[in-house]
């Protein structure tokens, strides 16, 4: 079977993590996306190690967002460099851009420059903030305008001695380009049924706030004196979180804990819990949660994380143990669904990708290929859209490349 | 004899490396593993590597002589490494970049 996006060419004017993923997964299902990059390249090339992995590894921030893309650099503040980008424009469906709006006007590369091009593009503008309101020309990343926004920062910070953890890298902008991705699908979809082109617009300030729904939607209506959640307070004791001897970490999710009161004591070897009058039903062990969740963690504690895996595979509800980073690598069930995808980079670096979270027809979705060199299609590109060679040089000596 | 002109495809005859020539002046020997390259469309007859142009290329890299008047995009990965009149070229360096954490 074909690819969901194959035959789409997406033009990508973005910078940095968020706005581009979405042009990565495009280019996972199948869509033609070329990058544009300034001469000195995207500035998140300029971005450290901030893994700290071996220096042997890819580099994630490159790779993540830009696998399987093609890359033209182009000077957008000369004339010569705009005419390359609108011939590049003419033949594409989407236009994709992180830029804010007084650069876009500046570059002459916002909707109305765009679609007088191209009338038919879908035009889709990634913000950190959102298009209207006192900060439409502010920038933002997503620690900023997801992390800090959302109310989740705040949460944690109740929760640690020095403010929240560390937000885990790029985790809104993850969300945030997989919204666009499916935003501009959608809008693609429109186009083809009613023939309009549509502007689409994607904020880390809504993402964020889309993460947090629950908590934001119930916020006005919660007493300020509600005591924080807290596991030695989890309300459904088998649906909480335990120590294990080894200083890991079990979830339990058995929601109807009726259901699996009896199973989990069985598992657990503990005639204590199965015969405490306190602990028979979902409501008694709601009443007397501390000391149930005080037993539990008693019991817990005397096994290893790797032990309990064992005692817990024979378990009919539903559990996982809290995997770490690299342990994730060695996970037959993503091994089996193909969510950890091989790529070889430039350098002949073989390493995995995380794949796109949607997969058709039977088929994991898998990366195209790695992150392009910077401007390694120029030439290329260009040739194959019938511009002559003479031309590229008419632009190259114009200075349009950088 | 092979003749060299911008927007040519040259591929390797001792490596799969293949090059698109970006820049090019004069009438200099374009080579890969220390032999002659060959057009892209062209049988390629395999030749015999030298050792000290073994040092491989990478895609999508560029590679430059000393003035910068001649430029190969590399199209393909391979073993073998690049020169011009037996010189060796260097990978052309991007713009620097601003620094950043």
């Amino acid at each position: 079977m074909s690819k969901p996006l194959e035959g789409v060419r997406v033009v990508e004017v973005a910078a940095w993590t968020f706005v581009p993923v979405a042009g990565g997964m495009m280019a996972d299902m199948g869509a033609e996306v070329i990058k544009v990059e300034p001469p000195t390249g995207d500035p998140q090339r300029g971005l450290e190690n901030m893994q700290h992995y071996h220096i042997k590894g890819p580099k994630p921030f490159i790779q993540i967002p830009n696998r399987g893309k093609r890359s033209i650099t182009i000077d957008l503040r000369i004339d010569s460099g705009r005419k390359v980008l609108y011939h590049l424009v003419k033949k594409a469906d989407v236009f994709l851009t992180s830029y804010l709006p007084p650069l876009r006007e500046r570059l002459k590369i916002d909707v109305q420059h765009i679609r007088a091009i191209n009338p038919n593009i879908i035009y889709t503008k990634g913000s950190g903030w959102g298009p209207k309101g006192p900060k439409a020309n502010t920038g933002g990343y997503d620690s900023a305008a997801g992390w800090a926004s959302s109310g989740i920062a705040d949460l944690f910070s109740n929760y640690c001695d020095e403010g929240a953890p560390p937000m885990p890298s790029a985790f809104f902008d993850l969300q945030g380009g997989n919204t666009i991705a499916g935003a501009i699908s959608t809008a693609l979809f429109k186009r083809e049924r009613t023939g309009e082109a549509s502007v689409v617009d994607v904020s880390l300030l809504n993402v964020g706030m889309w993460a947090l729904a629950p908590a934001i939607v119930s916020a006005p209506f919660r007493d300020p004196d509600t005591p924080l959640p807290s596991r030695k307070q989890a309300g459904n004791p088998i649906t909480n979180y335990y120590r294990t001897r080894d200083n890991r970490w079990i979830f339990l999710v058995a929601l109807q804990s009726d259901r699996f009161w009896a199973e989990v004591c069985q598992l657990l070897e503990s005639a204590e819990l199965a015969d405490d009058p306190r602990y028979q039903t979902a409501a008694l062990r709601s009443e007397n949660r501390e000391a149930c969740i005080e037993l539990l963690d008693g019991i817990f504690r005397t096994r290893t994380l790797a032990e309990w895996i064992d005692v817990f595979s024979a378990f009919s509800g539903v559990w996982a143990p809290a995997q770490s980073f690299a342990e994730i690598h060695h996970n037959a069930q993503i091994r089996a669904n193909g969510y950890l995808q091989k790529v070889t980079s430039n350098e002949g670096l073989d390493f995995d990708l995380v794949s796109a979270a949607m997969h058709f027809d039977g088929d994991a979705t898998a990366p195209q290929g790695p992150a392009p060199e910077v401007g390694q299609d120029t030439e290329a590109l260009l040739m194959e859209s019938g511009m002559e060679w003479e031309e590229i040089e008419r632009h190259r000596e114009a200075g349009a490349f950088g | 004899m092979s003749t060299f002109k911008p927007g040519q495809r040259l591929k390797s005859c001792i490596c799969a490396t293949e090059v698109m020539i970006i820049k090019y002046v004069g009438a200099a020997e374009i080579s890969c593993g220390g032999v002659l390259m060959a057009n892209a469309n062209e049988a390629v007859k395999q030749g015999k590597a030298e050792s000290g142009f073994m040092k491989g290329t990478q895609m999508g890299k560029r590679y430059i002589n000393d003035d910068g008047s001649i430029e190969l995009l590399c199209i393909k990965a391979g073993a073998g490494s690049l020169a011009v009149d037996g010189v060796a070229l260097a990978v052309k360096k991007a713009k620097p970049l601003p620094s950043s954490d």
